[in-house]
């Protein structure tokens, strides 16, 4: 077992940290004040190739493999979270499931544009009364003639106010068991019959355009169906496998921009006459730190890894998932806790770490998502 | 024609700590293509795709300069091949040696009419590399340019000096030192990474090419700061006033504050 990155992983960490040093880490709490999405910054990471990092050379990506993926996700978050879920649900959730499940013509229509970052995508399965629940949606798409007519509501849609192309979930047999009557579509930005509403004010994540989408008698055409009629239920939850290793990427990027500005902050802070870094109260905060990021490290370079490997990886995923999503929250209060008073205000990235994690628990499944999946694995 | 461009596998500066008594330890720092390499190299790949030439690195290392992680992080940056005399010792030359061995392996290369160098290249912050090794070369030298551009004969230089902005016109082979702002530093991309273990790489020793480890006299840095001592003052900047007011005592207490004056 080696635990060493190749080549390539360890020059793509490089590469995405010179970025995120040099382009995100600047903008990150100016987004974060005003509330609004880092467009200027799409240019340069569709030209680093951050948007088609999953997606095979011969659609128009790199080919890098979900590692390699992982930890740009990572260390894009390490400054910035907002670009990281840009990313993040851009890929998990729009490139995967049209590479997946979509057929030759719809990847070769759709994925060399995403690739090249010409073209961001998006995911919407979410409704206001279906959110854990995804299976209770009530998006509905009927058939008439060679169309499908969409009509219903999604909310919270990252990516959702500049998105191009969105993999959406709707009902297509009200008649069938729940999960059964879901089907997957891919819908453009531009279609007559989707508004796109205003973009949520959130406590954290804030550049991240969260919006809901509307779909009004928007009409497809027949080649829109994503995969079988009925497997969108499916498809959107091993969509959302993937995406839990993304989200476990970008709350170690989190944690780990947090715990990076603790220990700098300990080794200048002078209180009774030395560092605070001295001390050993601080001290073994920064050893339970440092060692919360190795464990959720590991469990998250794992499930990528097998993704990569083509084993199975939902189980580890939900476990990456759920360490990574509570550890970030737990490593972003102790770093708070380390700066003190000065921690809980603006003038450092501490506290937007804090509400930035708190996301982490909640989307892409639950922690409480996470621990129905992993208990189920344990007590087959 | 080819365009070269030497570079070397170097500890990153940005990562070594100075200590109170202003010593220099790299011992933490990995090593990377230094920035200002890599501006040299993008500069030349802008050079070669605009003339068709080929783009082909040069640098003289120890060992681990020729390890597929050095060489893929060279060919990323945009070099099309990469020629690499790593040997043991080599890690530890002066300019006048470096440039020697660089000269060497210009001499491997075919046709090769332009030598791009970044500006603070190899030789512990003197920057005379480029110069000695167009002095091997017989080759005309150019230091500090911030623009270049041309074909594979002539090239135009612009530089700025303390009188005024100067353009250059070149012929003939020459080694070009360039400014840190000759472009716009980039990471590499997903693409480049990936494509980097599949270009050529051709890694020499000095027997091989017949060289031995020149006699020159040997500089070597000795990690250790000269000039003013650090005081080691440490201010706690979590109060802006308080921490503005201790600045100011701890500049007065050097003697570096005149009074009455703003």
């Amino acid at each position: 077992m080696s635990f060493e990155l190749t080549d390539e992983q360890a020059l793509t960490r490089e590469a995405v940290r010179q970025f995120a040093d040099t382009a995100v880490a600047p903008l990150a709490a100016e987004i974060d004040r005003d509330h609004r999405a880092p467009l200027e910054n799409l240019p340069a990471m569709a030209e680093l190739g951050l948007f088609g990092m999953i997606v095979p050379e011969d659609l128009g990506g790199s080919g890098a493999g979900s590692l390699s993926y992982i930890i740009a996700v990572e260390e894009l978050a390490r400054r910035c979270a907002t670009h990281a879920v840009i990313v993040e649900a851009h890929s998990s959730l729009c490139c995967w499931p049209i590479l997946t499940y979509g057929s030759p013509q719809q990847r070769q229509a759709y994925l060399p544009d995403l690739a090249a970052g010409a073209k961001i995508g998006a995911f919407a399965l979410t409704e206001p009364a279906a959110g854990t629940d995804a299976a209770s949606l009530t998006t509905s798409a009927k058939r008439e003639g060679d169309q499908w007519v969409l009509n219903g509501q999604k909310v919270f849609i990252t990516n959702g106010g500049f998105a191009d192309v969105f993999v959406v979930l709707a009902r297509t047999d009200p008649e069938a068991p729940s999960a059964k009557g879901i089907s997957a579509f891919i819908v453009e930005g531009q279609s007559a019959g989707l508004t796109v509403g205003d973009p949520e004010r959130k406590l954290g994540i804030r550049g991240s355009s969260t919006t809901p989408l509307i779909f009004s008698d928007l009409r497809l055409p027949s080649d829109a169906l994503l995969g079988q009629e009925g497997q969108g239920f499916g498809i959107a939850m091993s969509t959302l496998d993937g995406g839990r290793t993304g989200i476990a990427a970008q709350a170690l990027g989190i944690a780990q921009g947090a715990y990076e500005a603790a220990v700098a902050y300990a080794q200048e802070r002078v209180q009774f006459g030395k560092p605070i870094a001295r001390l050993q109260a601080i001290q073994w905060m920064i050893a339970d730190m440092a060692t919360d990021l190795e464990a959720g490290r590991l469990l998250c370079y794992q499930a990528a890894d097998r993704e990569e490997r083509g084993l199975d990886f939902a189980v580890q995923a939900s476990m990456a998932k759920l360490f990574c999503a509570q550890m970030a929250v737990r490593v972003a209060s102790t770093a708070i806790q380390v700066l003190g008073g000065i921690g809980y205000t603006e003038s450092y990235p501490v506290e937007r770490a804090y509400r930035d994690a708190k996301i982490t628990e909640i989307y892409e499944g639950t922690n409480e998502v996470q621990r129905l999946v992993i208990a189920k694995s344990q007590l087959r | 024609m080819t365009i070269a461009v030497i570079y070397k596998w170097a500890p990153d500066a940005q990562e070594a700590s100075v200590d109170t008594a202003g010593r220099v330890d790299f011992s933490r720092a990995k090593a990377q293509i230094s920035d200002y390499d890599a501006v040299a190299i993008q500069v030349g790949r802008q050079l070669a795709d605009a003339t068709g030439q080929g783009l082909v690195g040069l640098t003289v290392s120890g060992p681990a300069g020729g390890q597929p992680a050095a060489t893929k992080a060279a060919l990323a940056r945009g070099l099309d091949s990469v020629l690499v005399l790593a040997d043991d010792g080599l890690d530890r030359l002066g300019p006048s040696a470096a440039a020697s061995l660089l000269a060497g392996l210009v001499g491997q290369l075919d046709e090769v009419g332009l030598v791009l160098a970044g500006d603070s290249s190899i030789d512990v912050g003197a920057r005379m590399t480029p110069a000695l090794l167009a002095g091997q070369l017989g080759w005309a030298c150019l230091t500090d340019v911030e623009r270049l551009d041309g074909s594979a004969s002539q090239w135009s230089a612009q530089r700025t000096q303390p009188w005024g902005v100067e353009t250059l016109s070149l012929t003939g082979p020459a080694v070009v030192a360039l400014s840190p702002t000759a472009a716009p530093l980039k990471a590499p991309g997903m693409k480049d990474i990936l494509a980097a273990g599949k270009k050529p790489v051709r890694l020499v020793g000095l027997a091989e090419l017949g060289l031995t480890e020149p006699a020159a006299g040997q500089l070597k840095a000795t990690a250790h700061l000269t000039g003013p001592s650090r005081q080691g003052v440490v201010i706690d900047v979590s109060d802006p006033d308080a921490a503005a007011q201790a600045l100011v005592a701890a500049l007065g207490q050097a003697g570096l504050l005149i009074e009455g004056r703003a």
